[in-house]
Order: structure tokens, then C-alpha cells, then sequence
């Protein structure tokens, strides 16, 4: 998406080098392992006998960082064009954002509104991740689901999740 | 016989009025997740593992276990019905099941899939009650050394097992080992990965983790895809009995699936999808009907089918005895002890005789409630399927909110299975399977714990783990199969079997 759209040919090619699952899941295994890395930077490594609390975290870092790499080159490597990524026709951001800020939500709510309300601003939120949902259906979903979480979550198993908003 | 002894008191365990009604419950959920595509065992065992927690740990274990092996009756049905696996160890029921659902014979498919899922119920139902004891045996003469090397077996098989790359098995398996590590150093008491968050000290919970990569990351993997049409071959399902010639031709196909599977599913990384994937592998090879597998073979459905519930049920062996997960629901199940403040291990066997016994003879019992659920009552499950998916995910989104809350009761744990959601994403698209990651989550601290106290034992000599006979048996084992794998004659196979469709 951070692509500009009037990139040339030689842009286009690198962008499907690049845009091909193991060369990505390869630069991710790096990311994470460089993150590691650098987050344990200031934890004592110790010796083999008497492990500081780095050692083991930075061993696994430099193991992952070398697989990331071996599987970024296979996929470097991979014969055809490799396999790329799904078309923008399958666009993930939608339920990317809204799943994920459904319950952001509901995590930040159930304190303090309770279940009833959060559960359906998480219905609210959440059913926005998907296509062809009718207001009245969701209405109807969110009805249904708030009796369902209150019947087995508080009646049933007597968790102790304040039900309405606690002022 | 002490057999019957222990089985009679798994029976009266198991047969308590509580422990009948999270049997009754597990079996319920477990068909009503399989029949669903959408929702596997793994997301909703880690959705219902911290509600676990206001059980007696008994019934929960119960239940948990009746989701895992009710998953495998229910995903034949979606898989016959409607050419879509249920779950992902139905996908190759679908190849003939469908068939012979178009050819009208949905009835029998169904039939046949569910009496070889349970003659396989039963028959490894029995094998976990005569081999767990020896085994724990075994596991209880076990030190911290074999503990150790046992686990390096275990994490390299389940690598070599799993589906796809191996290299990014191992690198999840990596991944998983480093995000068991967030929270606090049980030797040294310092902090590590905990990005200043209070909450994290304490570690990261399985269940907040397999809920949001499991859970979550498949409903945003689901809504990222144009959801599926579901057409019923038959929405009214009229001979539910095979015909002689039927079962003539697939005994001895359950017997082989059933035999099959019970061995695979004991190995780490193996249990239900590699038993049903073998399962039919085998089947096509060795049947003498071999040109009609893909056109409806009845083979072809009864041997994944049998296989499948085996391998998921004989998965529970290693666990139960020597207290390490062999698959991801397995881990899961590590988990729901925990919860409980029961550590996993041989000893459970003799220090919880009840709760062990009665687990496995609930095994039993889920069973034959599982055939009556799932073929008189098909139709009711005919009519679930029609309940579109975007109705579906918004009651999976609000288990897993609710449930990754009750876990600690925090609004952390929420956020950070919405963060695993998101990586549970990226993984789908990029191919990388999470199975392995949640067995090194859960096997990492384990392992560092015993390979501590082996260094202990041994006052730093690192050859101990080759100087005792049984922790060097099993590293040779890991490096055979490392050697194995790196062969290409194995390793074209074992993508062979992968791909059956």
C-alpha cells in the first residue's frame, strides 16, 4: 500500500521479489529476532554453567535471526514468481482494524461500563470487519449474545464481571 | 485385573451426574465447532480454558477433552455434506465423502463416519487405559536429564510432522520458545521482554496467546477471504444405514485408519489431521477399489474418519503420563492443569487416580454420546450450517473477549490477544504454521527448567545428557529424524502426504 503507484518496471519487479510469502516470513523472523536482540542488550549473558538472565533470550535471537535469513534466501531462491501475496482485491485492513478495535474496546470498557454496554460496542465495532451486515441484524445479534454471555458468564458460572456500569 | 479395577473407578468418576452433563457438554461444543467451518478445537479449547478454572478440575478436563475429540465427529459432516472440511483433519473426508454425498448417498458417508470414529473412540480409549499406566512407569524413573532430551525429541518430531516448511516450523518454534520467555527469570528474578507493562512480569498466559492466534487471527484470516458458499448437496438426509456391501468393504479400511491412527497420534506433533491425511494416504495405496478413491470410495471416507478420532484421543497418552503436549490442544490441556495448580506429570496417575481414570473412561461415554449426537441428530446440525459466517464470528469475537478476560481478570490480557490476533494473521497469510510456536511456548520453560537441573545434577558437565542411556537413546532419535528429514526422497514424501488434494 506504501507503494507509489507510478513506480517503474524495475520498482514493480523488486516489489515481487519482495512481496512473496517466504521472503517476507523471513524478514519477519529477522524483525522479531532484532528486536530481541536490541531489547536484551543490557541483560547479563552469564556463562554456559551459570546462565544470565540474557543468555538464553539472546542464543534464541541469533538462532531465529540465522532460520529468518535462510528462509528469506528459499524464498529469494523459490523458481517461478514465486507465490505473492493475495491481489488487493482480498483487502485484510477491514477486519484487521475493526476486530482488532473491537476489543480494544471491550478490553478498556468492561471495567467500567460492564458487560452489556461493552459487549455491544464490541458488537458495534466488530461488525463493521464484515461486509453486508444489516443494522437490524446486528441489532438482533447483539441482543441475542448479551442474553447468551449473561445466562452462561454470570448465571451459570458466576464469574464476577460487573453486568451494568458501576456509578 | 487391575485394568478393570481402574476402570470401574474411572466409571464411577465419570459417571457422577456433574461429570455426565461436561461430557454431554464437551461433545456438544465439540460437534457444534466442527460442523462449523470457521472455529476449530484449538481456538475454542483456549476460549473455554480459563472458564476451567470455576470447575472442579475433573468436569473441566472432561469437557475439554470431549471438544477435542468431538471436533473430529463433527467435521465429517460439513466435509460430506457441504465439500468444506469442518476441520482441518476432516479435509480429506471431503475427496470421497462429498462424492458420495452427490452420488446420494450422503446417509451412508455420514453413517460410516461415525461408526468408525467411534469403534476408533473405543478401541483407543482402551489403549490409552492399558498403556498410560506402564508409561508412567516409565516417566516416573525419569530425571531431569531424559525429561530434557525427551523434549528435544519431542519439538524436533512435531517439526517434522507439521505441515509445510520446515525451517519456518523450526524458526516458529523459536518464535514460541522467546515469547514463553516474557516476564520474569524464575533463577535470577530479573525481568525480561516486559516493555515496562506490570502485568507482563508475570508471563504471558497460553490461553491470551492461543485465543488471539488461534481465535482471533483466524476469524480476521476468515473475514479477509470472500466468504464460502455453502451448498448442501442434501438438505434431507433419508438412508442413514449402509448397505451390507458398504460394510463389508469398510471394516477392514476403520481397522487399518483406527491402527494408524493410534500410532500417530501418540507421536509429538502428530494427533488428528497427520492420522487422517496418513490415513487415506494408505487407503488409496493398499485398497483394492483404488480407481475409485476421489469418485466416492467408501474406503476413503471410513479410514481418515477412524483415523482421525484416534489419533486425537492417543494424542492424550504422552500427555496424560509423562506431562508433555504433543500438539497444540494438547498444550492447551498442559494449561487447564495448571490452572488448577496440578502439575503435569507421571504422578498425576497415582497422586489424582480419580481424576486420571475418570477422564479416560469420560472418553468412553463422549463417545456414545457423540454417535447419538451426531447421526440421529444430524439434522439439527444440517440447520446450523445454514447460519452465515458473519453472523458466526461476531459470537466467536465475544467468547474470545470474554474468555481472554477472565483469564487474569485484566484488560491487558484483552489487549495483547488483540496484538496476537493481528501476528495470528500475518502467519496465515505467510504460511508460517502457529501449532509449532504454542508447543515451544509451552515446552520452553519446561525445558529450561530441566535442562537447569540437569546442569545441577551433573555440577556443569554438559555430557550427562549423553552419558545416561535413555537421554541418549533419545537424542539419537532427534538426530535421526533430523537426518531423515534432510534427505529428499523423505522429504518429498513427506510433502507427498501433505497434499492429497
Amino acid at each position: 500500500m506504501a507503494f507509489s503507484r507510478n513506480s517503474g518496471a524495475p520498482r514493480a519487479a523488486l516489489r515481487q521479489m519482495v512481496a512473496r510469502k517466504n521472503m517476507l516470513a523471513g524478514l519477519l523472523f529477522c524483525a522479531v529476532a532484532l528486536a530481541g536482540l536490541f531489547l536484551s542488550r543490557d541483560l547479563p549473558i552469564g556463562t554456559a554453567l551459570r546462565m544470565g538472565t540474557g543468555y538464553v533470550p539472546r542464543l534464541l535471537c541469533w538462532v531465529l535471526l540465522a532460520l529468518g535469513a535462510l528462509v528469506g534466501v528459499q524464498g529469494l531462491l523459490e523458481a517461478d514468481a514465486g507465490r505473492p501475496l493475495p491481489g488487493p482485491g482480498t483487502s485484510a485492513w477491514r477486519p484487521v482494524i475493526f476486530v482488532t478495535a473491537s476489543l480494544v474496546i471491550f478490553g478498556l470498557t468492561i471495567e467500567r461500563l460492564g458487560l452489556v454496554l461493552s459487549i455491544l460496542l464490541l458488537i458495534g465495532v466488530g461488525a463493521a470487519a464484515a461486509r453486508g451486515l444489516r443494522p437490524l441484524e446486528m441489532l438482533a445479534a447483539a441482543a441475542l449474545l448479551i442474553a447468551l454471555a449473561w445466562g452462561i458468564f454470570i448465571l451459570g458460572l458466576g464469574l464476577t464481571i460487573p453486568v451494568w456500569p458501576g456509578w | 485385573m487391575e485394568l478393570f479395577n481402574n476402570l470401574a473407578l474411572g466409571l464411577s468418576v465419570a459417571l457422577t451426574p456433574a461429570n455426565l452433563v461436561f461430557a454431554l457438554v464437551g461433545a456438544l461444543i465439540g460437534t457444534l465447532i466442527g460442523v462449523l467451518p470457521g472455529i476449530g478445537p484449538i481456538a475454542t479449547i483456549a476460549m473455554l480454558l480459563p472458564l476451567t478454572f470455576h470447575l472442579e478440575p475433573t468436569s473441566g478436563l472432561i469437557m475439554l477433552a470431549g471438544i477435542f475429540y468431538g471436533a473430529q465427529y463433527g467435521g465429517s459432516t460439513t466435509a460430506i455434506l457441504v465439500n468444506l472440511p469442518g476441520e482441518t483433519s476432516s479435509v480429506v473426508t471431503c475427496i470421497d465423502g462429498h462424492q458420495m454425498a452427490r452420488q446420494g448417498r450422503a446417509g451412508a458417508a455420514l453413517a460410516v463416519a461415525a461408526l468408525g470414529s467411534f469403534f476408533a473412540g473405543c478401541v483407543s480409549t482402551l489403549l490409552i487405559a492399558t498403556f498410560a499406566p506402564p508409561l508412567a512407569v516409565v516417566g516416573q524413573s525419569f530425571g531431569a536429564p531424559e525429561y530434557f532430551s525427551l523434549m528435544v525429541l519431542g519439538l524436533i518430531a512435531a517439526v517434522v510432522l507439521a505441515h509445510g516448511s520446515v525451517l519456518k516450523a523450526v524458526a516458529m518454534i523459536i518464535l514460541g520458545l522467546l515469547v514463553g520467555l516474557v516476564g520474569t527469570d524464575g533463577n535470577t528474578g530479573a525481568t525480561r521482554f516486559t516493555f515496562g507493562i506490570t502485568e507482563l512480569t508475570d508471563g504471558i498466559d497460553v490461553a491470551t496467546l492461543a485465543i488471539g492466534i488461534f481465535g482471533l487471527g483466524e476469524i480476521i484470516t476468515n473475514l479477509s477471504q470472500p466468504e464460502e458458499t455453502r451448498a448442501l448437496v442434501a438438505s434431507k438426509i433419508t438412508r442413514l444405514w449402509p448397505t451390507r456391501e458398504d460394510f463389508r468393504r469398510v471394516w477392514p479400511a476403520v481397522l487399518r485408519g483406527t491402527a494408524l491412527g493410534s500410532i500417530l497420534g501418540v507421536l509429538p506433533g502428530g494427533g488428528a489431521t497427520l492420522s487422517s491425511f496418513a490415513a487415506y494416504a494408505l487407503e488409496k495405496k493398499s485398497s483394492a477399489h483404488a480407481a475409485q478413491f476421489g469418485h466416492g470410495a467408501v474406503e476413503g471416507v471410513a479410514a481418515p474418519e477412524s483415523a482421525n478420532n484416534a489419533g486425537a484421543q492417543t494424542s492424550f497418552i504422552p500427555m496424560l503420563t509423562l506431562g508433555i503436549p504433543g500438539n497444540a490442544v494438547m498444550a492447551l490441556m498442559i494449561g487447564a492443569l495448571t490452572i488448577h495448580g496440578i502439575q503435569p506429570g507421571p504422578q498425576i496417575m497415582t497422586e489424582r487416580p480419580g481424576m486420571f481414570w475418570g477422564m479416560i473412561a469420560s472418553m468412553w461415554i463422549g463417545n456414545v454420546m457423540l454417535v447419538i449426537i451426531n447421526l440421529p441428530l444430524i439434522g439439527i446440525w444440517v440447520q446450523l450450517l445454514k447460519v452465515p459466517y458473519r453472523f458466526l464470528y461476531l459470537a466467536i469475537l465475544l467468547f474470545c473477549a470474554i474468555g481472554v478476560y477472565t483469564v487474569s481478570n485484566s484488560a491487558t490480557a484483552v489487549l495483547l490477544a488483540a496484538f496476537f490476533g493481528v501476528a495470528g494473521f500475518v502467519f496465515a497469510r505467510l504460511e508460517c504454521e502457529p501449532a509449532p510456536m504454542i508447543l515451544g511456548f509451552v515446552l520452553g520453560p519446561l525445558m529450561e527448567e530441566n535442562l537447569r537441573r540437569a546442569m545441577r545434577i551433573s555440577s556443569g558437565d554438559p555430557m550427562i545428557f549423553l552419558k545416561r542411556p535413555i537421554s541418549l537413546g533419545l537424542l539419537i532419535g532427534a538426530l535421526a529424524l533430523c537426518v531423515l528429514v534432510a534427505l529428499p526422497a523423505i522429504r518429498s514424501k513427506r510433502e507427498e502426504a501433505f497434499q492429497e488434494n
